[in-house]
């Protein structure tokens, strides 16, 4: 194994120190001076309705007010994928919260008294609030025009229905494995909305000044790909969109692509040369920024009686709310990956994006693998107990190996999911019982094994640019977000180990599209392996010009030198050394007084030019739609009170191979961190909606996201490293896929303790009593 | 949000005339957790703040003539880092660290939480088990409340428009006992009651039993204390004793718990509650504080 000085190694995140002494400015500690506008926004109270007219006149005719904004201005449709969400809708609006029209005032006050000047007369239409439903031949169509939207070439909307895509797997013969199965098993699994609940609300600050230049302040995971959108929607050179994206207090996906900052940018348009600012309250957040997809998963699947899969059949039912314009994504993606990280040879998989009624919906961390994986590694648990098979072993028997053909007909890479499954296994102590003193309380142990692809186009790519300054130290320009994974503290390392400068001489800086370069999102969990290997090829080049400025100006032989501890060295001769600092800038003087070399700097860029959307609509084969996979493995130690029916998590362990590990300490955060977020979705996180589209808990005070006292006792990370080949180090990411073990490890120990089955989550305490009572009948 | 004017009066004779002369819409002002969201959200409309923060006598905490007084400026925090309170009236100890979370409690005071008289008020089961007087004061004069008559129903109270919640007064027993307060909430983090109960029970075997968040106020249930009083406790009287909470109790089902697991939660919350304060009376674990679910 290779010995590397700072990869792998132990260190303080760099930003550390600005955060815990609140120096780190996130958007909202900008200051932009007294002239400052702010922006109110009028929000639709239906679901869904026709809009027949907007009178604005009274709201513009308050002192203070600078513009008022609606349809009738921008009604311009933007999107990622699929161009279905209006800027501000021009006929309807598809659901409760959808914003109709825009105050921009001199005060949040202002703006606030006069959006309620704003008259709109609506004609409220049937609404769907359920993905089931929408399907139905008779169901109200919630975009009629859905044939003429403009998407990307691998996703097919289905004009005349409310479906956004269908991704569809066929892979072997699937009737005559199911015909040929010892034991089938079939059944439903539910997982409603949630929602992101970033600490830090959405908030966008703009100014279109007189140049015609359009600059934005954005809480963001996505500045290049927001630079994009608004730059074709509102036909603005690319040039003259500038994207400045400081410190996120929370992302997981809900800040991916671009939601709100489209109001921000277009009330920016109508007050040329002033600053507007809009910001969420929390309210807002949940009813107007994205979700996560509700999911009805069907499953139907095929076992020999040795534990053998021989067929899948999965189909999902994904309520992408509103708007599908990053969501379908998340369909398409899960529909190429529902096998779970198993080999089965016959599948059959049909994954719908289904137009509802509810808030759009998008990226959430985990892209729509936590969901289906819910059912899945229920199902899996079910069928084991049944051919009364150990879960863990059952896994074992059937978990995917590197060379096993995954559903789109790709080999599988290098995985270390048998080292995951049987670390996890050992760390919960798996098959050894425990009691409580207490004889109300029954404790319990659930296992689920997971899998991710990152989900990008085939055409994604990063970019790094890297300068040296007088004292050696660097700078690095990327567009990456830090999002609290580490991705500062990971691409500072990535350039330390290359270049040998200690962490502290080193700066990351946050995306800026004017002078960062390019890279595409901060989501996928791909920016340690994409970004990464943009940034160490940085290194790597401004590394040969370091050695070629020295052979050049000293006459060593190139091959000879290396670097180390800031020091140009020689293997030929050990007593040459020479200090980065120099000559990084300067140049070496030569015996003459002329000096050769120049300020050293790098640029590197990565494109996985071997992916490949291109697949057979009907059978997804014929591509290469995902780079790699992350497997793992996750198991609890559950107390369940009978009496209460609330459950408590002693003890987690979590085992990724993350390929090789940058840094240790923030990987374990992460963890824990996802841990925890996917605990909230299996015990108390779902949005509640009443029959018109209202959202019953927009607030912390019904909608319940873990707090630290939450955690379990015994938490323990675990990490196995079977490197990714064309990962930096053979890194490959993990961010994501920690939280995704969590709900069917949970449901299968209530299984294990209590005899029953949930197959929705979250598992209330309610729907734990109201089970035990109906086993007991 | 609507404009109001803001006073600081020094003294509680002048808070009183002030709040006399605005009292239709005028809002007293403590820890302000209520209030200023309500404000902020437009769920009230007030044309005057009275900030009692500045009035020294409310910041009092101090045991004499054989009762307790707590003020109205007193935070939770104030309560759970006082040994008198630990000492002497461990229930609401117990019960004043189950309300909402540290940054809350920092700011928030009993007082205001009893004020606000919402069904699920954590402070209420203690208060109404150790027979709690609030003593009020306006213009003219002051008179007692007992907590029992001081909640009428949501949101709620005894209070004439212009009258001010100056302390709460409550009698220290002297002889042993030993009591309970059990929350259930969604999760041990920040949350309003689903269920709350309080339970108290003396050397001479007389029983206290209160509840919040299963009526449209909290309440306490004389009738089952009496079936037990006098009794050694034992599980097996429960069955009578909650066939008088049934009757007590009318819990709502809401977005937080339906009524069922409300009605399932006030039994077995009871039970738990009296398992603990009958080991506390006798000297025996769980000590106070102690996770109780």
């Amino acid at each position: 194994m290779t010995d590397y000085k700072y990869i792998g190694k132990r260190s303080v995140r760099i930003d550390g120190l600005a955060k815990v002494t609140c120096t780190a400015q996130y958007t909202d500690d900008l200051e932009f001076g007294p002239n400052l506008l702010h922006i109110a926004v009028l929000s639709s109270p239906y679901a869904h309705a026709r809009i027949l007219s907007i009178d604005t006149s009274e709201a513009e005719s308050i002192p203070g007010v600078k513009a008022v904004i609606s349809g009738r201005d921008f009604s311009q449709k933007f999107g990622l994928y699929l161009k279905d969400h209006s800027i501000f809708p021009a006929d309807r609006v598809r659901y409760v919260g959808e914003q109709v029209a825009a105050v921009v005032a001199t005060s949040e006050k202002i703006a606030k008294t006069a959006i309620k000047k704003i008259k709109v007369d609506y004609e409220p239409l049937q609404n769907v609030q359920c993905a089931l439903d929408a399907i139905k031949k008779d169901a109200i169509l919630i975009h009629p025009d859905l044939g003429n939207y403009e998407v990307v070439p691998w996703l097919y909307p289905q004009a005349g229905t409310n479906i956004g895509h269908i991704r569809k797997i066929r892979k072997g013969n699937i009737e005559k494995a199911f015909a040929e199965a010892d034991y089938i098993l079939e059944d439903q699994y539910h997982v409603p909305h949630v929602v992101h609940a970033p600490l830090e609300n959405h908030i966008a600050v703009a100014l279109y000044d007189y140049e015609g230049r359009l600059t934005m302040w954005n809480s963001t995971q996505s500045p290049h790909t927001q630079r994009n959108i608004l730059a074709s929607c509102l036909k603005i050179p690319h040039k003259n969109v500038r994207i400045i994206a400081p410190y996120v207090g929370g992302g997981f996906g809900g800040k991916a692509g671009i939601s709100m900052e489209v109001i921000a940018a277009v009330a920016a348009l109508k007050v040329q040369g002033h600053y507007v600012k809009l910001r969420w309250n929390r309210k807002e957040e949940f009813e107007n920024s994205s979700q996560r997809q509700e999911l009805f998963a069907k499953i139907k699947m095929g076992v020999k009686k040795d534990g053998t899969i021989v067929a899948l059949r999965h189909k999902l039912f994904w309520d992408v709310g509103s708007s599908a314009e990053y969501g379908s994504n998340v369909v398409n993606a899960t529909g190429f990956s529902a096998i779970g990280p198993y080999n089965i040879p016959n599948v059959h998989i049909d994954s719908y994006a289904i137009y509802t009624n509810r808030p759009p919906c998008g990226a959430y961390r985990g892209f729509g693998y936590s969901e289906f994986h819910f059912g899945l590694e229920s199902h899996i648990d079910r069928i084991a107990k049944k051919l009364n098979i150990d879960a863990v072993e059952f896994r074992k028997k059937n978990a995917i190996k590197r060379g096993d053909k995954v559903a789109y007909g790709v080999e599988m890479g290098p995985t270390g999911l048998m080292e995951c499954i049987e670390k996890v296994a050992k760390k919960i102590e798996w098959g050894k019982e425990t009691k409580s003193d207490d004889p109300d309380k029954i404790r319990a142990k659930g296992f689920s094994i997971v899998w991710k692809a990152p989900a990008m186009p085939p055409n994604e790519s990063s970019a790094a640019f890297l300068k040296f300054s007088e004292d050696g130290s660097i700078n690095i320009l990327v567009s990456g977000m830090e999002l609290g994974q580490g991705y500062l503290t990971s691409m500072a390392k990535i350039a330390a180990e290359e270049l040998s400068i200690p962490l502290e001489k080193i700066r990351v800086e946050h995306p800026d599209t004017d002078r960062n370069p390019y890279e595409w999102q901060t989501v996928a969990s791909h920016t340690t392996w994409s970004s990464g290997n943009a940034v160490r090829k940085a290194a790597i080049e401004a590394k040969n010009r370091i050695f070629d400025t020295v052979s050049r100006a000293l006459h060593y032989p190139k091959e000879a030198l290396y670097l180390e501890d800031e020091k140009v060295k020689c293997k030929e001769d050990s007593k040459f050394e020479l200090p980065l600092r120099d000559f990084v800038i300067n140049g070496i003087q030569m015996k003459d007084g002329t000096f050769r070399g120049g300020p050293i700097m790098g640029t590197g860029i990565f494109m996985p030019e071997f992916s490949s959307a291109k697949v057979n609509p009907e059978t997804g084969q014929g591509g290469y739609p995902n780079v790699h996979y992350t497997t793992g493995a996750g198991a609890v130690e559950i107390e369940i009170d009978k009496k209460t029916g609330r459950i408590k998590v002693l003890k987690m362990a979590e085992a990724f191979d993350g390929g090789k590990i940058l840094n240790p300490e923030l990987a374990e955060g992460q963890i824990i961190g996802g841990f925890m977020q996917g605990l909230g979705t299996a015990l108390w996180e779902e949005v509640k909606f009443d029959e018109n589209g209202k959202i019953l808990n927009p607030n912390f005070t019904d909608y319940k996201i873990p707090t630290a006292l939450e955690t379990p006792d015994e938490m323990y990370p675990i990490f196995v490293e079977v490197p990714q080949p064309d990962g930096p180090y053979g890194a490959r990411g993990i961010g994501e896929h920690t939280m995704i073990p969590v709900m069917p490890a949970v449901g299968n120990a209530i299984a294990n303790g209590l005899g029953i089955r949930l197959k929705e989550v979250p598992f209330t305490p309610e729907k734990i009593l109201d089970a035990l009572e109906e086993k007991g009948k | 949000m609507s404009s109001f004017d803001y006073f600081s009066p020094k003294t509680l004779e002048e808070a009183v005339q002030l709040y006399n002369e605005h009292s239709a819409s005028a809002r007293l002002l403590l820890g302000g957790t209520d209030l200023v969201n309500m404000i902020n959200d437009e769920m009230i409309k007030t044309n005057a703040v009275i900030d009692l923060k500045n009035i020294a006598y409310l910041k009092q905490l101090e045991l004499k003539d054989n009762h307790l007084y707590i003020g109205a400026d007193v935070t939770f925090t104030e309560l759970i880092e006082s040994d008198i309170i630990r000492e002497k009236f461990p229930v609401i100890w117990e019960s004043s660290r189950k309300v909402a979370s540290m940054g809350i409690r920092n700011r928030a005071t009993i007082v205001g939480n009893i004020c606000s008289s919402v069904p699920s008020a954590d402070s209420a089961p203690a208060l109404l088990i150790r027979e709690t007087i609030v003593r009020v004061m306006s213009v003219n004069g002051k008179r007692e409340i007992d907590i029992a008559d001081f909640f009428i129903g949501p949101r709620k109270n005894a209070l004439k428009e212009n009258e001010i919640v100056i302390n709460l007064k409550i009698p220290v027993l002297n002889k042993s006992f030993g009591g309970s307060y059990v929350k259930m909430g969604r999760y041990k983090g920040e949350d309003l009651a689903q269920v709350g109960v309080a339970t108290l029970v003396t050397e001479d075997l007389q029983y206290r039993i209160a509840y919040c968040a299963v009526s449209p106020k909290p309440i306490r249930i004389k009738k089952a204390e009496q079936l037990l009083n006098g009794r050694e406790f034992s599980v097996e009287f429960l069955k009578d004793v909650d066939t008088e909470i049934m009757n007590a109790i009318s819990p709502i089902g809401d977005i937080r718990a339906s009524k069922s697991y409300r009605e399932k939660m006030s039994s077995v919350l009871l039970e738990k509650s009296l398992i603990a304060s009958y080991s506390r009376l006798k000297g025996n674990k769980p000590e106070y504080g102690k996770e109780l679910l």
